[in-house]
């Protein structure tokens, strides 16, 4: 798999080269890299958010490349939950709300999406914050909320851009708790980090290393 | 099926006004902008159904047929045998003289319209005036009975008294006793009016016996209005005969281009309004790009963000409609319409105050629906068409 951006022009750049990767399921990746290496990309195309340029990403079977938009929403809608660097929850909303977002659209009632979203707030130990607009909640509380929002449909992928980024070590320490967790449920996890104590961490089953777009290693 | 679909529609609808609150300043000053246009439309609109419907309750004292004699352009006096000529008509179903002119009270520089009506002593109903006649009504007296005006009243300055006198041209002073008064809704056609007896508008305005100024004429079968009329023009020479559809037509022109003419400059502001609109929503503030990507990253589809688009619009314009539609409704109850009775009453503005009372028109609402939230909407939706499809992978 190949990914180009502005392919042909003056400002190209390849953003992934030659990349044969398999992922199991159950199975928990990181890749780790420095920055500027091509990890957001790898896993934007995993996540179905973009596609590859030569070549092709198959999940479960279907090849997202060949998706229509339409269907590739549906697809990140079932399949998958996305954990970004700087965790993007809305600031006005409140952290219910923001957990919330991903059922709108299904038509799921709002006593079943209080219900749904006030679980996982539970077991994430946030729920006291509920209410709070995201603007007012910690760094941690953050990064659990989004961890919530990823997790309400369910998903079958956990993919977690830098989650560990913008977090004390012992915030991160609980980020990898929660993934631990998330591993037993049997998720398929994927995550990009240049930390090294995710890349480390016991949780990971196997970690590729990504320099210049090409997978450099795999330990 | 339909039942997630309205669960669906529930949902970003709500969200939708989660997000009219989280940018409640900006959208409040949104529909009050709105609402001002809206609400100068609407007045003008209520202002005109309303004059139009006071119009026709006026056209209700009209009969079918008036006829007047004619001189040198001129109208004059008829004589009362004139009836007899006209009584033996096909399809005419009465033929009634009537007096009437104008008194002008040199005291208080008022003008008053004077009306005798032979009926008055029968205490007839009289179309379209609502006449409550008090129960001391004298029939013995019935030449010095009188109805007066709400105007009048107050320009005599009679308080709670019955009795006033007027002069006749000869400056000796006939009194009268006020004998009932007129509906509060027929303002418009009262409030500088009194109606007497046949007999006494004689007298006082001096006129011979068998004089009178005109002929009322009732027909009995409304489609023949037209063809009797003819026929009255052929029996009696030298006479206007004016059909109440004729009347009618009249107030349609003054009112309807008057109107016309106002509406065509407000579609002015409607029109800046939807530019604003189309302008502000090709644009979109990077918070609101990143909020659609976020979305779209979660699971919402363009058309999931097109229909959120679409409730904001809803929001706002419904709120702007029913506030300006309120507002154009309290500007004709509590303030008479005061901004645009000028531009549609024209010269009437001499006469005396008439109170409008806002008529409600599901017609002139959907008008005014048309007008302002279809605009809009397609003003704000359309774009965000565009704006819908904003790239996930800007939030990467």
């Amino acid at each position: 798999m190949e990914k180009y951006y502005n392919r042909g022009g003056s400002n190209q750049v390849h953003a992934l080269r030659g990349i044969d990767l398999t992922i199991d399921a159950n199975e928990t990746i990181c890749i780790h890299g420095p920055s500027g290496s091509g990890k957001s990309t790898l896993l934007s195309i995993l996540g179905g958010i973009i596609g590859p340029t030569i070549g092709s990403a198959v999940v479960g079977g279907k090849k997202l490349a060949r998706l229509p938009d339409r269907f590739l929403t549906l697809y990140r809608r079932e399949h998958i939950g996305f954990i970004f660097q700087r965790f993007q929850l809305i600031p006005e909303l409140s952290v219910l709300e923001n957990v919330t977002l991903p059922l709108l659209p299904l038509g799921v009632r709002p006593a079943q999406q209080k219900k749904r979203a006030m679980e996982l707030l539970e077991k994430l130990e946030i729920d006291h914050r509920s209410d709070f607009p995201a603007a007012e909640i910690s760094g941690g509380e953050l990064q659990r909320a989004a961890v919530a929002r990823a997790l309400i449909n369910d998903p079958s992928i956990i993919i977690a851009d830098e989650p560990t980024a913008h977090l004390d070590t012992r915030l991160s320490e609980d980020f990898l708790s929660i993934m631990s967790d998330l591993k037993k449920l049997g998720k398929t996890i994927v995550i990009a980090s240049h930390d090294p104590l995710v890349s480390e961490s016991p949780v990971v089953d196997r970690c590729l290393y990504l320099r210049d777009g090409a997978l450099a290693a795999a330990f | 099926m339909a039942l997630r679909y309205i669960d669906r529609q529930l949902n970003i609808a709500d969200y939708a006004l989660s997000g009219f609150k989280r940018r409640v300043a900006r959208n409040v000053v949104v529909v009050f902008i709105f609402a001002l246009v809206i609400f100068m439309v609407a007045s003008f609109s209520l202002t005109t159904t309303s004059l139009k419907q006071a119009a026709g309750r006026l056209l209700e004292t009209v009969p079918d047929i008036t006829v007047q004699k004619m001189s040198a352009g001129r109208q004059v006096n008829l004589t009362e045998d004139a009836v007899d000529k006209l009584e033996n008509i096909f399809g005419i179903r009465s033929v009634r003289p009537r007096v009437w002119g104008y008194y002008f009270d040199e005291n208080n520089g008022a003008n008053y319209t004077v009306i005798g009506h032979p009926k008055l002593s029968e205490k007839s109903p009289l179309p379209g005036l609502g006449i409550d006649y008090l129960p001391e009504m004298q029939l013995d007296t019935v030449a010095e009975n009188a109805v007066i005006g709400r105007g009048v009243r107050q320009s005599l300055e009679l308080g709670s008294r019955r009795t006033f006198s007027l002069f006749r041209p000869d400056l000796t002073l006939k009194s009268f006793i006020t004998a009932g008064a007129f509906g509060a809704d027929t303002s418009m056609v009262t409030d500088d009016l009194i109606i007497m007896d046949l007999q006494a508008a004689r007298d006082l305005f001096g006129l011979a016996p068998a004089e009178i100024t005109d002929l009322l004429v009732d027909v009995a079968n409304p489609l023949e209005i037209d063809n009797i009329a003819d026929k009255i023009g052929e029996r009696l020479q030298g006479v206007r005969v004016v059909t109440r559809e004729r009347i009618a037509k009249t107030y349609r022109v003054a009112f309807g281009w008057r109107s016309g003419f106002g509406l065509a400059c407000l579609f002015g502001a409607m029109a800046a309004f939807a530019i604003f609109a189309w302008d502000k929503a090709t644009g979109l503030t990077p918070a609101q790009q990143r909020e659609v990507a976020i979305l779209k990253v979660v699971g919402w589809q363009t058309e999931d963000v097109i229909t959120l688009r679409f409730w904001e619009s809803i929001i706002i314009s419904a709120s702007a409609l029913g506030l300006g539609y309120l507002g154009a409704w309290m500007h004709l109850l509590f303030f008479d319409g005061v901004l645009f009775r000028p531009v549609l009453l024209g010269w009437s503005v001499l006469k005396p105050p008439v109170s409008l009372i806002p008529v409600f028109s599901i017609g002139d609402l959907l008008i005014i629906f048309s007008l302002s939230v279809l605009p809009y909407l397609a003003a704000t939706v359309i774009p965000a068409w565009h704006s819908a499809a904003i790239r996930p992978d800007s939030v990467i």
